[in-house]
């Protein structure tokens, strides 16, 4: 188990990071979202040894993530980094090495996954002078090369085209098929709700939403109806008790129940306005999810200590 | 394949080192700099040969007298300090021919019963006519004496005495040690800006990054400043090698022990001077994040140099000196200015010792303070970093 455990940052009076804490099971791959400057890229910091934590800390099968267990993490930071002077294989070689792999075992591995991220032929080209999305990949390369036993990836998924995401989603999996936590972030939603076991949503330095996506999902489900009525009068469901109307247009209407109000009153009340074309509980995607609990105000709010 | 070992942090600064060295010797900067390095020492080393070796010669052809003639012309050109070739001919029409091929500068014709004659070209250049008159006067002299019945002349003979017997082995020391501080000077400056280079490029390339996710920041430093420093007492050690063989190789100097020495305690100083100065640079260059900004920090440094080499230069020629005493001292001026003393012979072993135990204690202390800004300005890729604010980083 990868655990983040209650982490505090603040830097000089930003508080960035207010009690972050979430798990991810080997073989799971988590999907870390947020808006911009919601602390993503600080938790994963802090994770790898980069940014010191002013409380809380990260364990790795119950022991606190030390320099020598960071080295079995594959890495992948914000700012995509490469020495552009040197050559893909070598790069690629040289961060096995620092990994702790042997000369041999890095060459082979090196060869292996330049190879199997389909850079074989650019393996004695300087780095510089590739495109982007073949950087990219060296950069995966050189997060995946030392076997990691866990992979932290910030936006691993920016900046790549249809069919390197859909490569790199692959690589991804199939790392967690072999039992590696793979924890990413990314602010391309649908694109975690197909991948992730499960989500992380932060926003202000809180994680306001965490835990699988039809977890999440249930949690707001039973409480939007969608109603569509096409020859009903305006307002025609501002009169119903327990009942807001999230929004109306043209008939197509969106409820909001409290808990308790039956949505069989809701039904037969439609009913009497005319014709009813669609009566559901909308399922929300993750968008929507995410849009949510970014737009409310923090549910528990701590002092600033 | 064998599950990743941990790696101590000798096994990690040696990897960085090793890749710093492996980048560095493909590096065409790094090619041209030493084949230019080279070439000019290979050609100060000629230049020295072509010079010492410039004497002035004459080639005497001589007609008749042999026997007599050879040694008194050898003997004058040994007095004007000329080397004279005496070649023998058998008659005045093989001087001529002998003189249109330009295998003689000069023809004696000593034919018995005649008047001496000196066959030139086109006139007496030099000092050919000087050796050849020297001699004949010579030798019309003991003839003559002999003729009034002296067999010998005894003549009062001058003792010289030498006030300063080594000034011309001195001479050569201070030259020795001013070529060692100008290559030391040099290759400082040259090493302090690739470590200094190097720290930027990762910076500007965020791989640091992914480097400090894996390494400690006194790793990632030590890796780089030893991997260069090793490039770098590579070449001085070359250089000192090729200079001091050829030195003695070509017969340059004197005082080959001397010169030995000093190429050694160079090469000695180059590694406290290295390590000073690159700390220093690799410091200052993890405060900016694009190469554009690194003039401006490494200035002041380069500053220090140049201050250091310049004091070196008039220690040259006043190692005594209150201000060349003083700043054999001072960290960081040290190493261009006591090698200058060290060769003079005006230093006393304490002296070095006291000068190389304060330049250990100015690097300990870089290497510590300096290593807490390089840490917390590491990361930092947006810009320029203040000392002060690179100090709070680190302990943030």
């Amino acid at each position: 188990m990868l655990e983040f455990d209650g982490l505090h940052k603040s830097f000089g009076p930003n508080h960035v990071l207010d009690g972050v804490g979430f798990s991810v099971a080997p073989g799971s791959m988590f999907g870390f979202v947020g808006s911009n400057g919601a602390g993503k890229t600080t938790t994963m910091r802090i994770a790898m040894g980069l940014v010191r934590a002013d409380a809380g800390g990260v364990r790795w099968r119950g022991r606190p993530l030390d320099s020598e267990a960071r080295r079995r993490i594959g890495y992948m930071p914000e700012e995509r980094g490469l020495y552009p002077k040197m050559k893909v294989g070598e790069q690629v070689t040289y961060f096995a090495r620092l990994h702790g792999l042997g000369a041999a075992d890095a060459a082979r591995a090196s060869e292996e996954w330049v190879e199997r991220l389909g850079l074989g032929e650019r393996r004695g080209d300087q780095v510089e002078k590739l495109s982007l999305g073949n950087q990219q990949r060296v950069q995966l390369a050189a997060a995946l090369v030392s076997r990691p036993e866990v992979l932290i990836l910030d936006e691993p998924f920016s900046g790549l085209d249809p069919i390197g995401v859909d490569s790199l989603a692959e690589a991804l999996l199939g790392q967690a098929r072999d039992g590696v936590p793979v924890v990413f972030s990314s602010h391309q939603l649908e694109l975690v709700e197909r991948l992730c076991d499960s989500v992380g949503i932060l926003a202000r330095g809180h994680m306001v939403a965490a835990g699988t996506v039809e977890e999440l999902r249930r949690r707001e489900t039973g409480r939007l109806l969608r109603v569509v009525v096409p020859d009903a009068p305006p307002h025609w469901a501002s009169a119903l008790t327990g009942v807001r109307v999230v929004s109306e247009q043209a008939g197509d209407t969106l409820l909001e129940l409290d808990a308790g109000t039956d949505d069989q009153a809701v039904l037969a009340a439609a009913l009497r306005t005319g014709r009813v074309t669609h009566f559901a509980w909308q399922q929300p995607t993750l968008v929507e999810l995410f849009r949510e609990a970014v737009a409310a105000p923090a549910t528990t709010v701590e002092v600033a200590a | 394949m064998s599950e990743p070992g941990p790696l101590g942090s000798a096994a990690m600064v040696r990897l960085v080192a090793t890749r710093e060295i492996s980048a560095r010797v493909r590096d065409k900067n790094f090619i041209i700099s030493s084949v230019v390095i080279l070439v000019l020492l290979i050609g100060t080393l000629g230049l020295q040969v072509a010079l010492s070796s410039g004497g002035e010669e004459t080639r005497v052809g001589v007609v008749g007298d042999v026997a007599t003639l050879r040694p008194a012309l050898e003997a004058q050109g040994q007095a004007l300090d000329v080397d004279v070739e005496v070649r023998e001919l058998d008659d005045v029409a093989a001087a001529r021919a002998a003189i249109e091929d330009d295998e003689v500068d000069g023809v004696l014709v000593a034919e018995s019963g005649q008047e001496l004659e000196l066959l030139v070209e086109q006139s007496a250049g030099g000092s050919l006519q000087a050796v050849v008159q020297g001699a004949v006067a010579q030798l019309s002299l003991s003839e003559q004496l002999q003729a009034a019945g002296l067999a010998s002349l005894s003549v009062p003979e001058v003792t010289v005495t030498a006030l300063d017997p080594d000034a011309d082995q001195d001479g050569q020391r201070v030259v020795v040690a001013i070529i060692g501080i100008g290559v030391l000077y040099g290759l400082l400056i040259l090493f302090g800006q690739f470590v200094a280079q190097g720290v930027v490029e990762e910076k500007s390339s965020r791989v640091v990054e992914l480097l400090l996710a894996t390494m400690k920041p006194w790793q990632l430093l030590a890796g780089k400043i030893v991997g260069l420093g090793l490039l770098g007492l590579a070449q001085i050690v070359v250089i000192a090698a090729v200079g001091v063989a050829g030195a003695l190789a070509f017969d340059l100097v004197d005082i080959p022990g001397e010169l030995i020495g000093t190429a050694v305690s160079v090469v000695a100083w180059f590694v406290l001077g290295y390590a000073f100065y690159a700390a220093i640079f690799a410091v200052a260059a993890s405060l900016v994040s694009r190469q554009e900004d690194l003039g401006t920090v490494v200035m002041p440094t380069t500053l220090v140099l140049v201050v250091a080499f310049v004091i070196g230069i008039q220690a040259a020629s006043d190692p005594g000196g209150t201000l060349a005493t003083i700043t054999s001292y001072v960290p960081g001026l040290s190493p261009l200015v006591m090698p200058v003393r060290q060769a003079a012979g005006e230093v006393a072993l304490w002296e070095i010792a006291l000068a190389v135990v304060l330049m250990l204690i100015a690097i300990a202390l870089i290497v510590r303070l300096g290593g807490r800004v390089y840490a917390g300005a590491l990361l930092r890729t947006s810009g320029k970093t203040k000392i002060r604010e690179a100090l709070r980083a680190e302990r943030a």
